[in-house]
């Protein structure tokens, strides 16, 4: 009985006490009246309880009479029933969740359709049915991708069948991995921070378990068709599930395809199957075996954000540099493969009714690439908005020094230029998109002189093969006590590698890094990829590049207790984890040639966590919680390599990652009037990130890293509820939050084609009188990016006779730029002239600099005295985004049709408005705007350029008007 | 057996993988142009003739002017930036057989400035251009004639740069296919008595000898005796350069990215400079000690200049990598 959950009993403790009694009766499925078994019947006040039995009978003993019994089951919704004395007769029917694709997504559409790209995360939900905000913010907000209390995604655990899925070298859940799997994935149990459960210690994002033991299905079959206008136009899914039969077995399969030839956004498209099967057996009432594999391989062209100024040229902000014409037919750059074939084995063991040991064990192994172009050094960029190409590389209209009748009488040239641009971009789509056909004639001009391919189409494989056992017992001690403990172990293989994907026309390529190539010669060592195969040929699907795994072995220990004392519950839990990492370089490298090849050596680190939470039920429907938690996490093995594609080196001041957090709740219900407050507080210190990026100001493929991060989380949410009719409810969900850098941290840069000794020395900054100290990024008050820390709902629910309907109105603000570290590196401010000594100091010893505080708080800047201190470091200013509405709506209808079928028809709209001006993230260009002339140490300021990459960073947009139908077939 | 069907339906799907979407033809591009599709207008003057016309933008240092009519002239592309050591950077000359060799209407070179880092698989050595330079600008680069649109330089400078790719499209032809036994192809050979005293004859540093594709013949001074031992600092970079020496180390380069190497010509106790861009195959050619023929854009600043179109200029360059 261990996969039934006596969910949040603490919480909902009965009061009055008048007489003692029994009560009994059975559990059924509202469409089927088949028995339940195996549902949750709890009372207010969890000193008794029950489960279902195999006939969906139950019985339970109630201290008091009136009181209010709680039923639950997974994928079913929670039913409250009122029971007045002892009964033998009540009969509770529980609708399956399954009958209402529009009301309950388990995830949301945009996780589903994870793009799984760093530079546009997901919606970062856990769903908690018995917590009014977490259960409905992850839908409603969805659309600009809300990340809950802005924490990035490897915060949020996904659990299944009890075994942590999320990734070991990311930290967190590949969503794709599950992606078209709606129906099979719909058993989820959310819990908070602290929050008791029966799989593990739950982070600060939450936790999640998906539940896909065959059992727990609703037999029957189940067939849907949904078309939209988002990243695919239609899909159709089939779901079967035996149900839990008389001789122990349940059956569950489902398949899906998700398609469109081409998507929302131009140049995209979509091509995804989905399958789930999944088998149980049980023995006796005491064993349960259960399997599961499924799989979604997936192949879709993606979008790329692209500047304002491009977006204006090309009259939308849905314009997608990354596909071109090739022969008259669209072709995408950047195709994604993804396939993450994944097996479940779990054995239930219910010891005695208070004793249960469950056990998964999974394998994984996915196979994810994307694609890119690759380009010799001599070679043209082919990016179309590549700044070079726009407009705005030739002349800058809003410098008003420039832009202005005197200037351009003497100076027409530049003017001439940009219009020149501007036209090119506009008399064409395909003047702004990737020109393949000039990639394919420039290639096999080259083969003809007797080159080789300097355009090329790469795949960068992120494989990985994970190896996972979970195991948890629960116990219940007496009715006021109970525990969990378990244990993790996770070892995971990542293979890094990269392959030819495509040569355009030409006929080979050599494997040499074209960055050193300029920098040490073609016949240096430096310019080998793997010194161990100097030169080779590479022709379609070879290795190329780099080629490495970074494996990860991980054990957990974990442990959470709960007790209650009349109307108070407390929970503590602790973990402890060990966890080791190393880097298996599969080339010899030679810019590394000495630390590339082979292991690295194993980094270990030992962590821990404990938190607690206490509740207190004042009254019906009223609990006030509390709860802090200290954790103590291993680094992502993502961010802790210095260039982990050329070495094996470890990023300096690697530490365990601290998160501090507490939070204060308030969940009420005063008759009709229900909702949640609550205020949240945490900290992190020394995370570490790592971004990786193509070094256009150094022309260099760059790593860089922070290390020491200090970061702050706080904020308060609200969901409130008005049931006016009973049919007709409004109600509202606010978030208003901040998160942000709190210190400047130390950052190691890497340029990928730089020999180890020449990249020691970019991590130093000499301050003016000559003291080196670490380099650092001056990164003090940025906030966290890509979501709103500002959201606010206002919505109404009507159902009658089978209908309901719901209309939304969302306000989003404080959206942040993702801020470039390297533009605010304190070796950046110095090339750039942004290091300032006094000028002069008035009469009342106050330092004069030759820079206003509005031009050092636009720019960022670092202030000294003349004794060589420092005064202040500015960050440069980080752009944040307009807020704006959006109204969504849904409609749907359920039908009852005879013999147990039913029919459901559900039609989302979003963005009724069509607001195409919400920016849901972005990213700054990772150079910077001054142009500067080095003379042996010392800068000298140019006239610069006119592109300002500082006012030019890379935007993405919410979707447009878009609607998504959906019909159900239940049968 | 009902339920086995569906069971067996389902593992089939889940084992085929979708079809293949991201799979394309591969495209033909014997018609791909980044020139214009017809023609630009009849050639009315001659390289020659342009010098003759705009001399005072092309005499006076670093000056340029707007062409607003149809003025079109032929060449021939004898120097690209194939070899990585000219950038954005044609040299178009033009043998006019009708003239007296060895007269200045005979042969005549000029500079065209492309904005892009690869222009040579569009413009190969040999191919025959037609340009129309209506909207375009002449004038001089450091007194090398040259066509193009003007630009600031990283060090801020306003100068005659490269024309935007686009021009291509509505400004320049393609004559013909590339011909590699162009007349226009052979350098003009320096490296005899007569070639050495034309190099030293002050009345050839004018525009109409700059540019032009030579040969020179010589020893290379920083690579002579004790010389080829020490190693210079770079005025900018503040690094030394590596030995043995190459011709154009990192640690050495200079404002315009460049390092000078000095030439004993092989005939007379006179100089010429050799420039070699940083970041290319030229630039890592290990100094020869022995006299040696180079060929390139010889031009005039304060002195001849030369600069390899690719390491086939060096000879035996082979043994030099």
């Amino acid at each position: 009985m261990n996969r039934l959950l006596l969910l949040m009993a603490a919480l909902f403790v009965g009061v009055s006490a008048m007489a003692q009694g029994v009560v009994e009766g059975v559990v059924v499925d509202a469409a089927t009246q088949e028995p339940i078994v195996g549902a949750a019947v709890t009372l207010g006040n969890p000193t008794a309880g029950a489960i279902t039995k195999e006939s969906g009978q139950f019985s339970v003993s109630v201290a008091a009479f009136p009181t209010e019994l709680v039923f639950t089951y997974v994928g079913y919704q929670d039913q409250r029933v009122r029971v007045e004395g002892p009964t033998t007769n009540l009969r509770v029917a529980l609708v399956n969740q399954l009958d209402d694709d529009n009301s309950d997504f388990t995830f949301t559409e945009s996780q589903l359709d994870d793009d799984n790209d760093a530079s546009q995360t997901v919606t970062s939900i856990v769903s908690n049915n018995n917590d009014p905000y977490a259960s409905e913010v992850g839908y409603l907000f969805s659309s600009m991708r809300f990340r809950t209390r802005a924490y990035d995604n490897q915060y949020s655990q996904t659990y299944m069948n009890g075994l942590l899925l999320n990734d070991m070298e990311r930290g967190n859940f590949s969503y794709s991995m599950i992606g078209g799997m709606n129906d099979a994935t719909r058993n989820k149990e959310g819990v908070a921070q602290h929050e008791y459960n029966r799989f593990g210690v739950s982070g600060v994002g939450g936790a999640s378990n998906i539940n896909v033991r065959a059992s727990q299905f609703s037999a029957g079959n189940k067939v849907s068709l949904s078309l939209c206008n988002r990243n695919y136009k239609a899909r159709v899914m089939y779901t079967y599930a035996s149900g839990l039969k008389q001789n122990g077995w349940a059956f569950a399969g489902s398949i899906g395809y998700r398609w469109a030839d081409e998507g929302v956004i131009e140049g995209t498209f979509y091509n995804s199957l989905s399958y789930f099967l999944a088998a149980e057996k049980r023995i006796g009432s005491e064993h349960g075996f259960s399997i599961v594999t499924f799989g979604a391989p997936t192949e879709r062209g993606q979008q790329a954000a692209s500047t304002e100024e491009a977006y204006w040229l090309a009259n939308s902000h849905y314009y997608n540099p990354n596909w071109g014409y090739q022969d008259g037919k669209k072709r995408n750059s950047r195709v994604v493969r993804d396939y993450e074939p994944t097996a479940l084995f779990t054995w239930d063991w219910n010891v005695n009714d208070d004793s249960q040991l469950s056990t998964s064990v999974g394998f994984k192994y996915a196979m994810y690439s994307t694609t890119a172009l690759g380009w010799s050094g001599d070679a043209y960029d082919p990016r179309p908005d590549y700044y070079k190409n726009l407009p705005s590389s030739v002349f800058d209209v809003y410098d008003a020094s420039k832009n202005n009748g005197e200037y351009l009488t003497a100076n027409p040239y530049f003017l001439d230029q940009y219009n020149t641009l501007l036209d090119y971009w506009k008399s064409s789509k395909a003047n702004r998109q990737i020109n393949w056909d000039r990639m394919y004639y420039v290639n096999r001009s080259n083969l003809a002189n007797g080159g080789e391919a300097l355009y090329y189409q790469e795949r960068r494989h992120n494989d990985q093969m994970m190896l996972s056992l979970s195991s948890a017992w629960s116990q219940s001690i007496n009715m006021h006590h109970k525990y969990s403990a378990g244990l993790f172990v996770n070892t995971t293989k990542g293979m890094h590698y990269k392959t030819m994907a495509d040569l355009l026309g030409a006929s080979k390529y050599t494997d040499v890094d074209k960055f050193s190539v300029n920098d040490y010669g073609r016949n240096s060592d430096e310019a080998q990829n793997d010194l161990r195969n100097p030169n080779r040929e590479i022709g379609i699907d070879d290795k190329f590049g780099y080629d490495y795994d970074i494996n990860v072995t991980k054990a957990r220990l974990w442990g959470q207790y709960q007790a209650i004392y009349g109307p108070l519950t407390g929970v503590a839990s602790l973990s402890a984890d060990a966890t080791l990492m190393e880097r298996d370089g599969k080339m010899q490298n030679g810019r590394a040639p000495e630390n590339s090849y082979g292991k690295s050596g194993k980094a270990k680190f030992m962590g821990g966590t404990a938190g607690a939470m206490l509740t207190y039920h004042p009254g019906a429907g009223n609990y006030i919680s509390t709860s802090v938690g200290y954790s103590a996490a291993a680094p992502n093995a993502r961010n802790s390599f210095v260039a982990p594609s050329m070495q094996n080196n470890y990023v300096d001041n690697l530490k365990l990652e601290k998160t501090f957090d507490a939070e204060l709740a308030y969940l009420f219900r005063f008759g009709d009037f229900s909702g949640k407050v609550d205020g949240y507080y945490t900290t992190f210190a020394d995370q570490v990130e790592q971004t990786a990026f193509y070094n256009d100001q150094q022309s260099t493929f760059t790593y860089l890293t922070m290390s020491n991060i200090e970061k702050m989380h706080c904020g308060v949410e609200v969901a409130l509820n008005y049931q006016i009719l009973s049919s007709l409810s409004v109600h509202a969900l606010e978030t208003i939050s901040e998160a942000k850098y709190t210190n400047n941290p130390l950052a190691q840069i890497s340029y990928e084609g730089m020999d180890y000794a020449e990249v020691s020395k970019l991590n130093v900054y000499t301050t003016p009188t000559g003291e080196v100290v670490p380099l650092t990024v001056i990164a003090d008050g940025m906030r966290v990016s890509g979501t709103p820390l500002t959201a606010l709902n206002f919505g109404v629910n009507y159902n009658v006779s089978g209908w309901f309907f719901e209309a939304n109105i969302n306000y989003y603000d404080r959206v942040y730029v993702g801020f470039s570290p390297y533009r605010r590196l304190t070796s950046t401010y110095k090339t750039s002239g942004r290091v300032y000594t006094p000028s002069s100091v008035d009469n009342l010893g106050r330092l004069g600099y030759e820079v206003t505080k509005a031009e050092i708080k636009e720019n960022g800047g670092l202030l000294y005295d003349n004794s060589g201190q420092l005064v202040k470091a500015y960050a440069a200013h980080q752009e944040k985004f307009d807020g704006g509405f959006m109204i969504d709506a849904s409609i749907g209808k359920f039908i009852r049709l005879r013999r147990s079928k039913s029919l459901s028809i559900n039609l989302s709209v979003n963005n009724i408005t069509n607001n195409t001006n919400m920016r849901t993230g972005g990213y700054e260009q990772n150079r910077d705007d001054f142009y500067y002339s080095e003379n042996n140490g010392v800068y000298t300021k140019g006239e610069g350029k006119a592109y300002r990459f500082s006012k030019n960073s890379k935007y993405y947009y919410a979707n447009s008007f878009n609607a998504f139908l959906n019909i159900g077939f239940k049968f | 057996m009902k339920k086995v069907k569906i069971y067996l339906m389902l593992i089939s799907a889940a084992l085929m993988s979708p079809a293949c979407m991201d799979d394309y033809d591969e495209p033909d591009t014997s018609n791909f142009l980044i020139t214009s599709q017809e023609s630009v207008g009849e050639t009315n003057t001659t390289i020659y003739g342009l010098k003759n016309k705009y001399s005072s933008v092309l005499t006076n240092n670093n000056t340029f002017q707007q062409i607003t009519t149809d003025v079109i002239f032929e060449g021939v592309v004898c120097a690209n930036d194939a070899g990585g050591n000219l950038y954005q950077t044609l040299i178009v000359r033009s043998i006019d057989t009708t003239q007296t060799a060895g007269t200045d209407a005979y042969d005549q070179c000029i500079s065209i400035g492309i904005k892009n880092t690869f222009i040579s698989p569009y413009f190969a050595v040999g191919q025959r251009i037609k340009v129309n330079l209506n909207g375009l600008y002449i004038g001089n680069y450091s007194k090398v004639p040259k066509i193009g649109q003007p630009y600031y330089t990283s060090a801020g400078n306003l100068r005659l740069g490269p024309m935007l790719l686009e021009m291509c499209k509505t400004n320049i032809e393609l004559v013909g296919t590339p011909d590699a036994s162009a007349l226009e192809l052979v350098p003009v050979d320096l490296t005899d008595q007569t070639g050495t005293n034309w190099l030293t004859n002050s009345d050839n540093q004018t525009i109409y000898h700059t540019p032009m594709l030579a040969t020179v013949r010589g020893k290379i001074a920083e690579n002579q005796g004790g010389q080829a031992l020490i190693a210079a600092t770079g005025t900018l970079s503040g690094d030394v350069e590596p030995l043995p020496k190459i011709f154009a180390p990192e640690a050495l380069y200079d404002a315009g990215y460049g390092v000078d190497r000095t030439l004993n010509l092989e005939l007379a106790s006179k100089t010429l400079t050799i420039r070699t861009s940083t970041q290319n195959d030229c630039s890592f050619l290990r100094l020869p000690s022995d006299t040696r023929s180079y060929t390139g854009q010889l031009t005039y600043y304060d002195g001849w200049q030369l600069t390899f179109r690719s390491v086939d200029d060096v000879e035996r360059y082979q043994e030099l990598q």
